[in-house]
């Protein structure tokens, strides 16, 4: 049918239909979209040591590998995984936030590109070198405890500190200059400015900060056991070192699965904390 | 420092470094090369879908998430021990930057340029080729150094299940812990690498001055 034919409310009216139609299917595309993304990462992560676990128990475990591969010491070691996480996230970002926050105040905002400057270089420091060598700070100097968590947790720490400093200050540095402008305009102070606009419009910077700074630790927590510290690494190593498939394997699934749902559970609370607004 | 030159001096020490800087060179060369071709074919495809976009990011920075060493061992039982293993999974580390900077600079191309290009005739992958690239490219070098970055320091952890390169070096050092000896292993592997690191940076300076046509350059 030709549309000049057609009087222009009824137009009005199809093109009202079609766009309602089109909104219904896009709005159906995005709850279809929406219970993938929610329901997708955990299920899948399931399924995989639902695989893990049926394989294992197929297999005809020889006597290492029966002993390696005890649900002790496999939760154990997830256990001691969860708390270097835990740990050295909860004190980076203690150390690293108030102190990008410092950092990008304006009595100090000159040092801030020399400071994120210092955070790109430390970006070629290998997190291998770089913990072997806080952790052999410890073990050589007598006041220091050389053994157990601490050391452990310190030289985690010590490596992701400069990546979240320096998130951190580049994230409030976005914030809005303009902003800040009206806000001073309006006669705010430093200390309102900071207070009432900039530190909420910085909460998805800390958010995005905890959430990288879960993932950098749960990954460099696979090294601990390297440094006498436990966690998954431990399987990993053993299953290379007396080359047993199964054990290896595991390690390394239990390893991936756990990081890739702290990434999951983290951006889910990164989702609900973040101001609507943003 | 006396302990880190006597180090240094021994022939056999730095024989030893030498290959293990070769190896580590290669290890970090091969898998940023690949994820380069890889990561341009995704990063283009991405911009030009945007079904496609968001779970062709949502995949690769799902790789980065995987911690390294778990990755290492995933692939030792499909392809064994030694560098293939550590080569595909640097790979799949490296794209994550390439694809997203080569997403980022595509779209920050002025609609306008693409628009006159399409005016003055040019076909869709003539307007690729001679108009988008190379306007994206200064963005998409910057993501290829990140890339290698971080594929530098990463390689380093390969040693740890067999694989070759500089983490030798820091492996050895980190099992004498703290033994007389440890030290010096520990520091000339990480420095080695970290040398690295600068000496890749230096050369995408380089790259960059020679790539990037005169009249984006900032």
């Amino acid at each position: 049918m030709s549309t000049t034919l057609t009087p222009p409310d009824a137009q009005d009216a199809t093109r009202r239909q079609q766009a309602m139609d089109e909104d219904a299917a896009s709005a159906r595309r995005d709850r279809r979209a929406a219970v993938i993304r929610y329901l997708g990462m955990p299920v899948f992560l399931l399924l995989v040591l639902l695989g893990l676990y049926l394989w294992v128990t197929s297999q005809e475990l020889d006597s290492i590998e029966a002993r390696t591969l005890t649900l002790d010491s496999l939760l154990g070691q997830t256990q001691q995984h969860i708390t270097l996480t835990l740990y050295s996230t909860f004190f980076v970002l203690l150390l690293a936030v108030p102190l990008g926050i410092l950092a990008t105040r304006p009595k100090l905002r000159r040092y801030a590109p020399a400071i994120i400057g210092l955070g790109n270089a430390g970006q070629a420091i290998p997190s291998l070198g770089l913990l072997a060598l806080l952790f052999y700070i410890f073990r050589t100097q007598p006041a220091l405890p050389s053994t157990g968590t601490f050391p452990v947790v310190v030289s985690l720490v010590g490596y992701s500190f400069l990546p979240i400093l320096r998130n951190t200050m580049v994230g409030l540095d976005q914030v809005d200059r303009f902003v800040l402008e009206a806000g001073r305009g309006m006669g705010m102070s430093n200390r309102k400015v900071l207070r009432s606009i900039e530190l909420p419009l910085a909460v998805p910077v800390v958010l995005a900060g905890v959430r990288t700074a879960l993932v950098l630790n749960v990954g460099t927590a696979a090294l601990a056991f390297l440094f006498g510290g436990g966690g998954l690494g431990e399987t990993i190593f053993s299953g290379f070192q007396l080359r047993r498939t199964p054990v290896l394997l595991t390690g390394a699934i239990l390893v991936a699965v756990l990081a890739l749902l702290v990434d999951y559970i983290a951006g889910l609370i990164e989702e609900k904390l973040t101001p609507k607004g943003l | 420092m006396a302990f880190f030159t006597e180090y240094l001096a021994d022939p056999s020490t730095q024989r030893e470094l030498l290959s293990q800087t070769a190896e580590h060179i290669y290890l970090t060369a091969v898998p940023v090369l690949i994820a380069v071709i890889l990561g341009l074919g995704l990063g283009i495809t991405a911009h030009r879908s945007p079904q496609l976009r968001s779970p062709i990011l949502s995949v690769v920075s799902t790789f980065l998430t995987i911690p390294s060493l778990a990755l290492f061992a995933l692939l030792i039982p499909i392809v064994g021990i030694g560098a293939t293993p550590a080569i595909i999974a640097l790979t799949l580390y490296a794209l994550l930057p390439i694809v997203r900077n080569t997403v980022s600079g595509l779209f920050s191309v002025d609609r306008a340029v693409v628009e006159s290009a399409k005016g003055m005739g040019m076909s869709a992958t003539m307007r690729l080729w001679k108009i988008e690239l190379p306007n994206a490219w200064p963005v998409m070098l910057a993501g290829v150094r990140v890339a290698t970055l971080l594929t530098v320091g990463i390689a380093a952890i390969a040693a740890l299940v067999g694989g070759p390169g500089l983490g030798q070096e820091i492996f050895t050092g980190i099992r004498r812990i703290p033994a007389a000896g440890s030290l010096e292993s520990l520091l000339g592997g990480t420095v080695a690498i970290v040398l690295l690191a600068i000496l890749f940076d230096l050369l995408y300076l380089a790259i960059g001055r020679l790539t990037i046509p005169r009249g984006i350059r900032e």
